[in-house]
Order: structure tokens, then C-alpha cells, then sequence
């Protein structure tokens, strides 16, 4: 991992993304106990060119597989890692990003989304692996329950949030 | 140790110690994988 944030961050410093953290599973695991992931989600903010114009991820492509990034899929390989960079998309994606945690692996510097906003994009994301992981963060009451609940206002989860309540606490 | 104990002391690992063990986790799947024993690696996210 150490190589692999090294190389986003030479990334960063170079202006090919902007703000940038760690969210999914591995994220997750800076809060909880260590869950097998096969990858690693960067959320990014891209810096923009022209007004009006399509924001790519090539320019991140063309950088890391000129340091010996490998393609697969959906992802790019750096160090041991896949990586799959995901460009903020919305303002729940561009809040977290603006209030991610600083941290270090090995280090390294990097951040990390907040607990809050983990759960607030796996309640909003729903498959069963992010319900189950929106459970853990409550059992294990890492989270502050009244910023999950402000957050979900302002992005217009609480339906889901209520749905949530329903399936899973309160029977 | 009992479980949620267990699971109290591996969330209070350093991110750095946590990588390390996600590390071990995802190379073992990824033999288990190549072993022919499951069909497909684990998918993350």
C-alpha cells in the first residue's frame, strides 16, 4: 500500500487530481477491524479544464501506467494493489472528500473519509455488503449517530436511512 | 479472548497494521483463488 499511495499522492503534488481519500472497505477498515477487500476505492476530485468539458480519468491512466500501473477492468494496479478511482460525483461525495481525515500508512500521508460518511455512501450505495458494513459501524458505535443523521438530511437519504431502521433495527 | 473482544483489539490496530493484515487476507484469497479451489477472487468495495 505504501507504493501505492506514494505514487497518488506524487499524483496529487502534480496536479493530475485534486483532493483525494480513501473510502469502501478499505476506509472502512481504518474505523473497524480488518475485513478481507480485493481492492481499494479512491474517491478524487479532477481538476477541470474547460468550462463545460467531460472530466476523464485518463490523465490518472496515462500517469500511473507510465510508472508501471497495470490496467484490469475497472481498475489500475499500483504496487500490489488494484485501484479503482472514482471521481466525486455529487456534493455527499464532494462534502466527504472536503472533510476527510488525515492519516499515515507506513508514513505515508493520505486520508480517509470520515465514519459518518462512510455510512452515509454505503446506506446510499445498499448492496448487502454496505448494509452489513453500515451494521458494524453502529455495533461497534464508531460513528456519531446525530452527524449520520445530519448528513442524510442534507443529501436527501433519510428515506433510505428509514428503511434501513425498518430491515435491520428494529424488529 | 472472546469474540468481540477479539474484534475490539483488531479495530484498535494502527491503520498501518490493519493494511498490513488486509494485506495477508487478500493474498491468501487471491492463492485460494489460484488454487482452483474458488472460482473467482473476492470483489471489494
Amino acid at each position: 500500500m505504501k507504493v501505492t499511495l506514494e505514487l497518488i499522492n506524487q499524483m496529487q503534488s502534480q496536479g493530475v487530481i485534486g483532493r483525494y481519500a480513501i473510502g469502501g472497505a478499505v476506509g472502512a477498515t481504518f474505523y473497524l477491524e480488518p475485513a478481507a477487500t480485493f481492492d481499494v476505492d479512491v474517491f478524487v476530485i479532477l481538476p477541470t479544464t474547460q468550462s463545460g468539458s467531460l472530466l476523464s480519468l485518463s490523465p490518472i491512466y496515462e500517469f500511473l501506467t507510465a510508472r508501471g500501473g497495470r490496467v484490469e477492468g475497472e481498475h489500475i494496479t499500483i504496487g500490489s494493489w488494484p485501484v479503482q478511482f472514482l471521481p466525486a460525483s455529487d456534493d455527499l461525495e464532494k462534502e466527504a472528500l472536503e472533510q476527510a481525515v488525515p492519516t499515515e500508512v507506513d508514513g505515508v500521508r493520505t486520508w480517509v473519509m470520515t465514519a459518518e460518511h462512510l455510512v452515509a455512501i454505503a446506506l446510499r450505495t445498499g448492496r448487502p455488503k454496505d448494509d452489513a458494513r453500515v451494521l458494524q459501524f453502529l455495533e461497534t458505535a464508531v460513528v456519531d449517530r446525530e452527524q449520520v443523521e445530519s448528513i442524510l438530511i442534507h443529501h436527501g437519504l433519510l428515506p433510505k436511512w428509514e428503511r434501513f431502521q425498518n430491515k435491520y433495527l428494529e424488529k | 479472548m472472546d469474540k468481540q473482544a477479539w474484534r475490539k483489539r483488531m479495530a484498535s490496530l494502527t491503520f498501518s497494521e490493519k493494511i498490513r493484515i488486509l494485506e495477508k487476507l487478500r493474498e491468501r484469497s487471491l492463492a485460494i483463488a489460484a488454487s482452483g479451489l474458488r472460482k473467482n477472487p473476492p470483489k471489494g468495495r
